[in-house]
């Protein structure tokens, strides 16, 4: 049945609508002014705010933590230096920008990502999937976590070849608690511990172990000294370091991501390995 | 429809409710499991212990899980928090589920529990104060909550610790640290729980280790304080004093110095309970231990890690007559906290026990290192 509204009802549906628009005003405020809230130029263009600064600034801030080399550290004249920043660097050259490189203390990392003093955490910094409803992750860049390694030219080229061998490993460490865990699930082995990483390459040099249990990053630095030592099979346990951003830095992540598989594709990533670790052994 | 009609309506939804409400049970905080067989632990060191972190596991299998793995690496005794904000969110309300779940549990385990007591509901305290703040207005609400916590657990928890940290002004609820107010609280509180449970022993201090300088806007050095407590006449208002005795970067056998912060620190803090005639009076350790984080500029190889707290173990049976026990920090923690925390703990959040855990349980069974 088809009628005219009356005045009354009109002005009812008025009030409603004003009322809600000023809830929806409020809250859009709220969004605003919350730590890590929208962004004021991702919420009226669509766009990715902290991109659009980073372009107009010329600019991208990125955080780190100079004090793990030789992802980064300080040089003598106290500037930052390492694969991260190198990393960071090309990146930003990438996208016609400048790395603006800003130190922070670990543990205050991605509160500053919230806090908006930096544009990005390129760190060493783990893959955390708590963090995902606040940050985007880039895919990984560098494999952190436990190889299995062995001496050129061993016959073991994977874990389920184990069996009747011996394995050195850091007493107590993440390869300690991995050998045990293959232990636990059946693996013939015999554990060789010793008190430090440099010891673990060391037994596995000396034939004292035939393989080893170590973290890519002490495994990649005696590598590139010269130690005749492989990793084979994929990491047994996964400790992947990843760039960090605000999670509404939508075009940010994708830059970073297709930067990055742009890297693994031309060398760069390779290039940057064997700048800071040294070149990887024959295979 | 028609008036028969509706009224069908109303009690089928009211009927659903019902059983959605009985099948998802909210007041309940997760499906009870059976608290088992009742167990002991084995050990060769029964002063050996471990603070747990249960106070946000939720699920009731995962306490018992934890408290399990305590009794099997061979501790017979755990410190557990039991924040008042949680079991009292307001004046009139309680919830003891969870303190339940975990005092049941860890009783069945033959685990001793010690009870840390703290963390401010709102209503004790202003507005825009953190849960750590506690005014002396409501210092009586607290000694309810914990006159109250006494008598619940009656033969089943003995010990409690008033506070934690109240050397450091974050721990103070960022109140200017002072000994004396710290006094007035166990002045309050004491007798409370004491005419509630007489056979509960008070524990008191767990002071922060540190070398605040006088007038540091961050705390108060931990031997000052003690020291402090003393003068304000705290001797009749504790039975045991707790300490916390973190390594550091140090060897438990690092010997004691008051400009340093190591293990040995707790025989100072003894040496001040003697001088102030407290030596007829034990002392326990509510939080200790060594961390093996790979980037912590105070952390220590996994290694020496397990050979420090496997050593911490052996100097309290041994050498420290003085002390009932030793609860390192921490055996696990519900969730990875991504951050140096994680390099305390014995198991990871998923139960894989650490090679530490396996290490520590190899000593308490009395196998050779």
């Amino acid at each position: 049945m088809n009628r005219k509204r009356s005045s009354r009802e009109w002005k009812w549906l008025a009030r409603t609508a004003w009322i809600l628009g000023l809830l929806v005003g409020v809250g859009a405020l709220a969004a605003i002014l919350a730590p890590g809230g929208l962004n004021p130029v991702s919420l009226l263009s669509g766009r990715d705010g902290t991109w659009e600064s980073m372009q107009s600034g010329g600019v991208w801030r990125v955080g780190l933590d100079p004090s793990f080399p030789p992802f980064e550290t300080l040089d003598k004249a106290g500037q930052p230096v390492g694969y991260d920043v190198d990393l960071a660097r090309r990146m930003a050259a990438e996208w016609g920008l400048e790395a603006e490189i800003v130190a922070i203390g670990y543990d205050s990392l991605l509160d500053a990502l919230q806090a908006d003093r930096v544009d990005s955490v390129v760190s060493a910094l783990p893959y955390d999937p708590r963090e995902t409803k606040d940050f985007r992750f880039s895919p990984p860049y560098f494999e952190a976590g436990i190889r299995l390694a062995v001496p050129a030219g061993s016959p073991i080229d994977d874990v389920d070849k184990l069996d009747d061998h011996t394995v050195a490993v850091e007493w107590g460490s993440m390869g300690d608690m991995v050998g045990r865990r293959l232990k636990r699930e059946g693996a013939a082995i015999e554990l060789v511990q010793v008190p430090t990483p440099v010891e673990v390459l060391d037994a596995l040099l000396a034939g004292d172990a035939d393989a080893a249990l170590i973290d890519n990053v002490t495994l990649r630095q005696a590598q590139g000294r010269g130690v005749r030592v492989l990793a084979v099979g994929p990491a047994l346990e996964s400790n992947p370091y990843v760039i960090a951003s605000p999670y509404k830095a939508d075009e940010l992540g994708d830059q970073i991501a297709e930067t990055l598989a742009r890297f693994q594709e031309n060398g760069v990533m390779a290039e940057l390995e064997e700048t800071w670790f040294g070149p990887p052994p024959a295979p | 429809m028609s008036e028969r009609s509706w009224k069908i309506v109303s009690i089928v939804s009211l009927a659903l409710i019902l059983i959605g409400l009985l099948i998802w049970r909210p007041w309940q905080g997760g499906r009870p499991v059976s608290l088992g067989p009742q167990q002991r632990v084995e050990t060769i060191n029964p002063k050996m212990g471990v603070h747990t972190r249960l106070t946000d596991e939720v699920e009731p299998a995962k306490i018992k899980r934890t408290l399990e793995m305590v009794r099997e690496m061979g501790a017979p005794w755990i410190v557990e928090y039991f924040p008042w904000a949680y079991i009292q969110p307001r004046p009139d309300a309680r919830n003891w589920v969870h303190a339940d779940d975990v005092v049941n549990h860890a009783n069945r385990q033959g685990l001793t529990v010690v009870a840390r007591l703290g963390f401010v509901p709102e209503w004790a305290r202003p507005k825009g104060t953190t849960p750590l703040y506690l005014d002396e207005e409501h210092f009586e609400d607290f000694g309810r909550y914990a006159a109250e916590f006494v008598t619940r657990y009656a033969g089943k928890v003995d010990y409690v610790i008033i506070g934690n940290e109240p050397n450091l002004a974050l721990e103070w609820g960022y109140q200017p640290v002072d000994p004396a107010q710290y006094v007035r609280l166990l002045q309050v509180v004491y007798p409370m729980i004491k005419e509630a449970n007489p056979d509960v022993q008070v524990l008191a201090g767990a002071l922060a280790p540190t070398l605040a300088p006088p007038g540091s806007e961050w705390g108060v050095n931990d031997l000052d304080y003690l020291q402090a407590m003393y003068d304000a006449g705290a001797a009749d208002y504790f039975d045991i004093l707790a300490i916390h005795a973190y390594g550091g970067v140090f060897s438990p056998d690092e010997p004691a110095a008051t400009d340093e912060i190591n293990f040995r620190r707790a025989e100072l803090l003894r040496q001040i309970m003697v001088e102030n005639g407290d030596s007829h009076k034990q002392a326990m350790i509510t939080e200790a231990g060594w961390n093996d984080h790979p980037r912590w500029t105070r952390a220590v190889r996994p290694g020496q890690r397990i050979e420090y707290t496997i050593r911490a173990y052996e100097i309290a049976q041994e050498e420290w007559p003085w002390l009932d026990a030793i609860a390192m920090w921490v055996f696990r923690f519900p969730w990875d906290q991504k951050s140096y925390q994680d390099y305390f703990t014995f198991v990871d959040t998923d139960f894989e026990p650490k090679p530490i855990y396996e290490e520590v349980q190899r000593y308490a069974r009395g196998e050779a290192q």
